[in-house]
């Protein structure tokens, strides 16, 4: 079995992380490049498909010379054989159109795999069309929004559960045929059900520490020319949308004249509480009907 | 004096309206009237913001050498390069910009700003678009990507009418279908105006509707959908494309979109920028649609994405606002020559809520010169739009699609579905406690705090912001299901007016603010006492919510503050036993399920 799992570094941005200038844009200093926290479930993904069958984790990222470390945490997270970085100035700026058509052709380098996995939606704004859009370029049976997996590996057959979404929310159940591209749900939950499987995990753990140590010796980076791929079918020139701008949401005006509380002060924090129990009312039955608003 | 009356646009439009006023002083009397008029507060804003904008101009030149790009938001280096001549400079700060944050817009603008420079240093020399093909441009490559069957451009193409993808579910049109249908009514009805009676030459009555207007076309895909067709007429539509068969009755990508595609082109294949073959149908005389919709639920993202790969096009995804207007762009990937700006006419504008939920972005799909993406597309948030109310007058044309459907596009099989129980609804509880991203010390423990607080009243619930839903937080497995969008308040998520609201650790951004303004009574929690939350709240208790929510619990439960701050040292002490379950009462606790 050859699994290729798709992943992307991103912003970090969480609390603590974000600040804001005095016009109240984003600051984005010293952001590190963390691995696209929805790539996880890809990565579970393929890891569950690894233990339970046996075989190869190939991870690719497409982005900047950077990115050799996103790849080693996603080797860490998979486990992963080998890792592979497609990277050229010609690819900057990419939209996902772009993006897709660049990793296909990079996919199609390492041959033909059983099973791809990409994510579910970037933290920085790329939109969970990615996925969907390489495999249109591959060609394989899609399965998106992935929140259980079993694969037959005798019958070739592979086996989902999917989350569906709008005014109801559905679970699906899905069958098709290997080769197939797998998105993953963040609400995918890997599964190891035997002992076995729990023991296998434990030991690709310890194999995977040493190699992660040299995982530069396991990666290989690739510009246009070695995945075959026609510079103005890629980054920018090959990029249908572009950013006209970026506006800061603007400021809500004030509206309420607020009390403020130091929280040591324990007469104030009292005049808070009398408010928070008044506001609910004691048995009066009030009017919760008001919020029905929406 | 301007003549520019804010009052005469809905919020929506002011922004493009306004975009091109650059005039400060005229911008401050814009201000002064909306005061004067309806004084709206987003309105107010959006002039301020603008205001704000032009007053950054006028401040001097930087140097680039030493901008720090990285505290930069892309809006304002955009500002700044317009004043870099230097191309050695630029190239400096783009690979100051790759090796630091490396955002996508960043690289794009600076590049961009180099090829511009580039093409005004070197004028007389190549400004010309290389229309050689790739094969003879490349010779170092045997060239897959022109040949590949999923690049289908096309060039010299006809464009027409905005299509509407309206998305079914157990038998039913999704809601957001009728809300996209009520948004590509008004924007093909201020098309038509905009666009339409010059091309004719005359001025057409204000009813009747011209030959030539571009049309709202909705497609319906589905084993059971034509029932719809009055609906999505009276929501909007003049034409309706149906498409019926029993193994439609799922949504299955491949068959949805081979057939959305192949009703699109008519029939026709799009190859090497030519357009072969295609059916003769009499409603219609275009290549493919000038513009598409769809909604932004996971099925509908999905198919935008595949149709618009199909259809060789862009699209900007999860979108809350559009408009469609001209646009000056100076890229030279899009107008083709260096160092030349072009406009751009009946360019649909996509803004969309950032990642990062403090930043609009506006996207833009614009074609290459010799490679053109349309139609232009995009999907839209449920919800952002109104429902329209439905005019059962109105008439439109009926086309029955019935292209025969390849065995091979059915390799994926649907064998079952459930329907799960109802989404969490916040709106009809006394008390909401919702969290912001201050909880990001410990993400998991600020969840339980807040679930803590939440299960001191009788009727109470928990929600988040888009900061949590769309973060990237880890949270332990108990408290994770509180993290997801069914839980966000505010523009995009639920709408709720409880008796009381706490906002724990919640900065106030103006989507979360029309969420939970209608409150009674309003308690925030910060550290930051500028935080704008503090705009829109009664109280405001400065301090670590950590410490202040533990202390809030315990002192309802005591009834009275001071014994429970007399024993209280701060966040040690305020920790609650770790792994006990908490027994508390009300909706609250019954939704919880068997967490931990």
């Amino acid at each position: 079995m050859h699994m290729v799992v798709l992943t992307k570094g991103v912003p970090d941005f969480r609390e603590g992380q974000v600040s804001f200038d005095e016009d109240g844009h984003l600051e984005r200093g010293k952001t590190p490049t963390v691995m696209n926290p929805n790539d996880r479930f890809a990565l579970e993904a393929a890891l569950q498909t690894r233990v339970r069958h046996g075989g190869r984790v190939s991870v690719m990222s497409m982005g900047p010379p950077g990115y050799k470390e996103v790849l080693r945490e996603a080797m860490e997270t998979v486990y992963a054989d080998d890792l592979h970085l497609v990277s050229d100035r010609e690819m900057a700026a990419a939209d996902t159109w772009a993006t897709a058509i660049t990793l296909s052709a990079g996919i199609e380098t390492l041959g033909e795999p059983d099973v791809v996995f990409a994510g579910f939606k970037t933290a920085d704004g790329e939109t969970g069309h990615t996925g969907p859009q390489t495999n249109w370029c591959l060609d394989m049976s899609l399965v998106t929004h992935v929140i259980s997996l079993d694969i037959d590996e005798e019958a070739g057959t592979l086996r989902a559960k999917r989350l569906v979404e709008g005014d109801i929310e559905e679970i699906e159940t899905v069958e098709t045929e290997l080769p197939a591209f797998v998105v993953a749900d963040p609400e995918f939950e890997p599964s190891y059900r035997t002992a076995g499987e729990r023991l296998t995990l434990k030991d690709l753990r310890e194999e995977t520490r040493a190699r992660a140590e040299n995982y530069e010796e396991h990666l290989t980076v690739r510009d246009h020319a070695d995945i075959n791929v026609d510079p103005d079918y890629i980054g920018l020139d090959g990029s249908p949308t572009i950013v006209s701008s970026v506006d800061p949401i603007p400021k809500a005006p004030a509206e309420r004249e607020a009390t403020m509380v130091d929280p040591d002060d324990a007469g104030a924090m009292q005049d808070v509480l009398t408010a928070m129990q008044s506001a609910v009312g004691d048995g009066d039955g009030g009017d919760a009907a008001a919020a029905g608003g929406d | 004096m301007t003549d520019f009356d804010p009052g005469d646009y809905e919020i929506s439009e002011l922004g493009p309206a306004i975009k091109d006023i650059d005039d400060l002083g005229e911008l401050e009397e814009i201000l002064q009237a909306e005061h004067r008029g309806q004084n709206r507060a987003p309105a107010v804003a959006l002039i301020e913001s603008r205001i704000e904008k032009f007053s950054e101009d006028d401040e001097e030149p930087a140097d680039a050498d030493e901008l720090d790009l990285a505290s930069m938001s892309t809006a304002e280096i955009g500002n700044i390069l317009q004043n870099v001549e230097e191309v050695s400079e630029l190239e400096s700060l783009l690979e100051r910009e790759e090796a630091g944050e490396n955002r996508d817009p960043v690289t794009r603008l600076i590049s961009n700003r180099i090829d511009s420079v580039k093409g005004s240093d070197e004028e007389d020399t190549e400004v010309e678009v290389d229309d050689r093909p790739p094969e003879e441009r490349h010779p170092d490559l045997d060239h897959p990507t022109r040949d590949k069957r999923h690049v289908r451009s096309l060039h010299g193409g006809t464009y027409r009418d905005m299509w509407v993808y309206c998305e079914t579910q157990a038998g039913e049109l999704v809601d957001v279908s009728k809300e996209m249908l009520g948004k590509a009514r008004e924007l093909m009805d201020a098309y038509n105006d905009d666009y339409g009676v010059s091309e004719q030459g005359s001025e057409a009555s204000e009813t009747e509707s011209r030959a030539d207007d571009e049309r709202v076309v909705a497609v319906l895909i589905g084993s059971d959908v034509s029932k719809h067709v009055e609906d999505v007429i009276a929501c909007g539509a003049d034409v309706v494309v149906v498409r019926e068969d029993a193994r439609l009755e799922r949504f299955q990508h491949k068959p949805y979109t081979e057939i959305f595609c192949d009703m699109a082109r008519a029939g026709a294949t799009h190859q090497n920028f030519e357009v072969e073959g295609g059916r003769d149908e009499s409603w219609r005389d275009y290549d493919k649609p000038r513009y598409v919709l769809f909604p932004a639920t996971n099925n509908g993202r999905d198919l935008s994405a595949l149709v618009q790969a199909e259809l060789d096009s862009g699209l900007a995804s999860d979108c809350s606002g559009l408009y469609i207007t001209e646009e000056v762009i100076s890229n030279p990937v899009k107008t083709g020559v260096a160092g030349e700006k072009k406009e751009f006419q009946r360019v649909l504008h996509m803004k969309r809520p950032d990642f990062s939920g403090f930043e609009y972005s506006t996207i833009l799909c614009i074609d290459n010169p010799t490679r053109e993406f349309h139609p232009q597309g995009a999907s839209v948030i449920p919800g952002s739009f109104d429902l329209p109310e439905p005019d059962t007058e109105r008439e439109g044309l009926v086309v029955e699609h019935d292209a025969p459907l390849d065995d091979d596009w059915f390799r994926v099989t649907v064998t079952d579905f459930d329907r799960l129980d109802e989404g969490i609804d916040l709106t009809g509880h006394e008390v909401i406690v919702a969290v912001g991203r201050g909880i990001g010390d410990d993400p998991t423990k600020g969840i339980e705090l807040a679930l803590d607080l939440a299960d001191q009243f009788e009727d109470a619930d928990v929600g988040v912001t888009r900061g949590i839903v769309t973060g990237s937080f880890n949270f332990d497995g108990h408290v994770e299901q509180y993290t997801h969008e069914d839980r966000q308040i505010g523009e995009t998520g639920q709408v709720v007016a409880p008796k009381l609201y706490v906002a724990a650790g919640i900065s106030g951004a103006v989507q979360h603010k029309v969420g939970m303004d209608e409150s009674d009574t309003i308690v925030a929690v910060n550290t930051d006492p500028d935080a704008r939350i503090g705009d829109f709240s009664d109280y405001f208790i400065e301090g670590d919510l950590f410490e202040v929510l533990p202390r809030l619990t315990s002192a309802l439960k005591e009834g009275r503050f001071e014994a429970a701050v007399a024993s209280d040292g701060g966040r040690a002490a305020s920790t609650p036993p770790a792994g006990t379950p908490d027994a508390g009462a009300g909706a609250a606790a019954d939704e919880r399920g068997e967490s931990r």
